[in-house]
């Protein structure tokens, strides 16, 4: 498994960029994933979005609809899109620390 | 430059065993240009190189990328187990108690390639890389071919070596080899087009098989987040019922009301006519297509189900894909699930692998239940006179995506167009469109597949087809992304596909192009429903 490091962060990821271990994740870690989706600041939209993501991935074990994620933040999904620009999944996701989406989603 | 001296390519079939760093290299200036804005080579994305780390620590060699990524063997011993147990799978794929489902078109696409190449123009994967010879589908199965005559049946040897050609079978063969069964989409195109019906797509096929059932080696996505997640949590989605059950919930108070027709999806109802098994990620990225079928099947007065038993949610069966035991497994779960609630049939819904699966494939296993494919209930539906409908409401080009699954492999042709000439008034077809599309380059679940650059893969040369057949369809339309245009993919996987195309080249900013099922389309058509169901700001 790579790993990729950023300042004094080590994070091991899988081969798509996405945290190996979700358990792990703190908002350093956000700041670190946030770099490789180029998301150089994170508002508080983003963390609007990222919070939203754990809070029903701890709940359900896995992401929530992207249609839910818009209603529930009150976003679009171009606005998710301009905040994230590989979208939800693989975008807000990774930074959520989230495992990759699987299944054809 | 000429484009033959950008790219690499083996000269012979025997360059498969010859160690080197890389087998073979695609330039983006040996693909085809793809039709304006999309035509500047340097204004597209990239093809990301593979990391020295990943180089280092997989097997790398046969070209610009990497699907399974087969950890390096640490020893010399370890290389001989691995060639060892291939040979024993290769043995087992070429006797009738180990192979009973498919050794026959297998020994005969072994024995009856006559060599003319008539099917290789007929390959997106090969036209789009510029020729590259290890996507020749022909060379793929060269190989097992010869690896074929060698060791099964070798029958007077120096004949045999002369009439078949020899070969070597090592590590470096073997590790490229199984990435190599992961280059081709499994559309079967080529199969069509062989005088004598052989078929490369199996032999691609059954290369993976051997490989996941007598080596455990697999493709992730496929393997352990796929057929093992499903069978554990209930879907390949990692949804259990609970978050199913949630998902749909959902799903229904969104559409009653952005439609204005009170929605309730079922759940385990015994002896309904219809169990409805959608692909599950219909749930997660496109629950409008769920919701749809919940609207149109009670509007048209049909009673129907869904199961939240495990795997019952899920109509994906990625061992089509790669193993006949999953394959089993899965479609062995499906029959039950439908016999317990004693339903009159299965509708697959809009997704092309679980339609072959249920479909054809697992035909021996769902004996006494009837499977039919969304596509002829949608047009039933449609012209039973009980829904009444405005197409003008469905005013913008579409165009239809043909699955591969749905048309090559089950001759479900017509319905889906029938549906569309009525509902959409500015339809145009692809070309070429049915039994003879282009696979959307996602196919055999590459569309889930995105580690290493494997994406750039699946967008730049495997998807690269569909991605100019799809703007070739929209030339007579304006251009710019003013102009809102609908490609109708009624395929789970076609759709992730298209979708990745459409975001990597920046298709709805600069084109307007946006995709979608075919029941979402009908239902916006219906005069009942609030004008303005579709709604291209959200797709």
């Amino acid at each position: 498994m790579p790993n990729f490091e950023w300042n004094d962060l080590n994070i091991s990821v899988d081969e798509d960029g996405f945290m190996d271990q979700p358990e792990d994740w703190n908002e350093q870690i956000a700041l670190a994933l946030a770099s490789t989706e180029s998301v150089d600041v994170l508002t508080d939209n983003h963390w609007k979005v990222v919070n939203y993501l754990r809070e029903y991935y701890k709940e359900f074990g896995i992401a929530p609809m992207i249609r839910k994620l818009c209603k529930q933040t009150g976003f679009s999904l171009k606005e998710i899109y301009d905040m994230f620009p590989s979208g939800p999944a693989k975008g807000a996701c990774k930074v959520a620390g989230l495992p990759k989406p699987t299944g054809c989603v | 430059m000429s484009r033959s001296s950008l790219s690499k390519q083996p000269k012979k079939v025997t360059d498969i065993s010859v160690p080197s760093e890389q087998l073979a290299h695609v330039d983006p200036q040996d693909m085809f240009p793809l039709p304006p804005p999309y035509d500047k080579v340097k204004e597209q994305p990239g093809f990301k190189a593979l990391s020295a780390e990943t180089r280092k620590t997989v097997a790398a060699s046969l070209d610009d990328t990497v699907c399974v990524g087969l950890p390096q063997p640490k020893s010399k011993e370890e290389e001989e187990r691995l060639i060892t147990a291939f040979l024993s799978g290769l043995r087992k794929l070429f006797t009738r108690e180990n192979n009973w489902t498919f050794l026959e078109p297998l020994v005969l696409s072994m024995e009856h390639c006559a060599r003319c190449q008539t099917c290789v123009d007929d390959c997106p994967v090969y036209e789009a890389s510029g020729k590259n010879e290890i996507y020749r589908p022909t060379y793929r199965s060269e190989i097992l071919r010869r690896l074929y005559f060698k060791y099964i049946k070798p029958g007077n040897s120096l004949f045999n070596k002369f009439q078949n050609g020899d070969i070597e079978l090592n590590w470096t063969l073997l590790s490229r080899l199984l990435e190599l069964s992961y280059r081709c989409t499994l559309c079967r195109r080529c199969a069509q087009s062989c005088p004598i019906g052989v078929d490369n797509g199996l032999i691609t096929r059954e290369i993976r098989k051997l490989f996941s059932s007598e080596m455990g080696i697999t493709e992730k996505n496929l393997h352990e987040k796929g057929t093992i997640q499903q069978l554990r949590v209930g879907s390949s989605t990692g949804m259990n019922s609970l978050a199913v059950k949630d998902n749909v919930e959902f799903i229904d108070e969104d559409m009653t009301e952005r439609t204005g027709i009170p929605i309730e999806s079922k759940w385990d109802v015994e002896g309904a006519e219809v169990l409805l098994l959608h692909n599950a990620g219909e749930f997660i990225a496109w629950p409008d297509n769920p919701g749809c079928f919940a609207l149109l099947l009670d509007a048209a007065g049909i009673t129907w189900t869904m199961s939240s038993e495990i795997a019952g949610y899920d109509g994906v069966n990625y061992g089509l894909f790669y193993d006949d035991v999953q394959l089993a497994r899965i479609a062995a779960k499906h029959f039950e699930i439908a016999k317990k609630l004693k339903v009159k049939k299965i509708v697959m819904g809009e997704c092309g692998h679980e339609s072959k699966a249920l479909g054809v494939i697992s035909d021996r296993v769902f004996q006494g239940i009837p499977r039919e494919t969304a596509m002829s209930l949608i047009a039933d539906i449609v012209f039973s006179g009980k829904i009444k409908f405005d197409p003008s409401r469905n005013n913008f080009p579409v165009t239809l995506h043909d699955p591969c699954n749905l048309v090559r492999a089950m001759g479900v042709v017509e319905p889906q167009r029938r549906v569309l000439r009525y509902l959409a008034p500015k339809f145009r077809e692809m070309h070429p469109h049915g039994v003879r599309n282009y696979c959307c380059g996602g196919g055999s679940g590459f569309a889930i597949m995105s580690q290493y650059n494997f994406m750039d893969w699946r967008l730049q040369i495997s998807g690269r087809k569909k991605f100019k057949q799809i703007l070739d369809a929209f030339a007579d339309e304006d251009p710019s992304a003013e102009t809102k245009k609908y490609v109708c993919a009624p395929c789970s996987n076609c759709k992730g596909q298209i979708r990745d195309l459409f975001d990597y080249y920046g298709a709805k900013q600069k084109s307007g192009l946006h995709y979608g099922g075919l029941v979402e389309l009908v239902v916006n058509a219906m005069v009942d429903v609030k004008e303005g169901f579709l709604n291209f700001e959200e797709m």
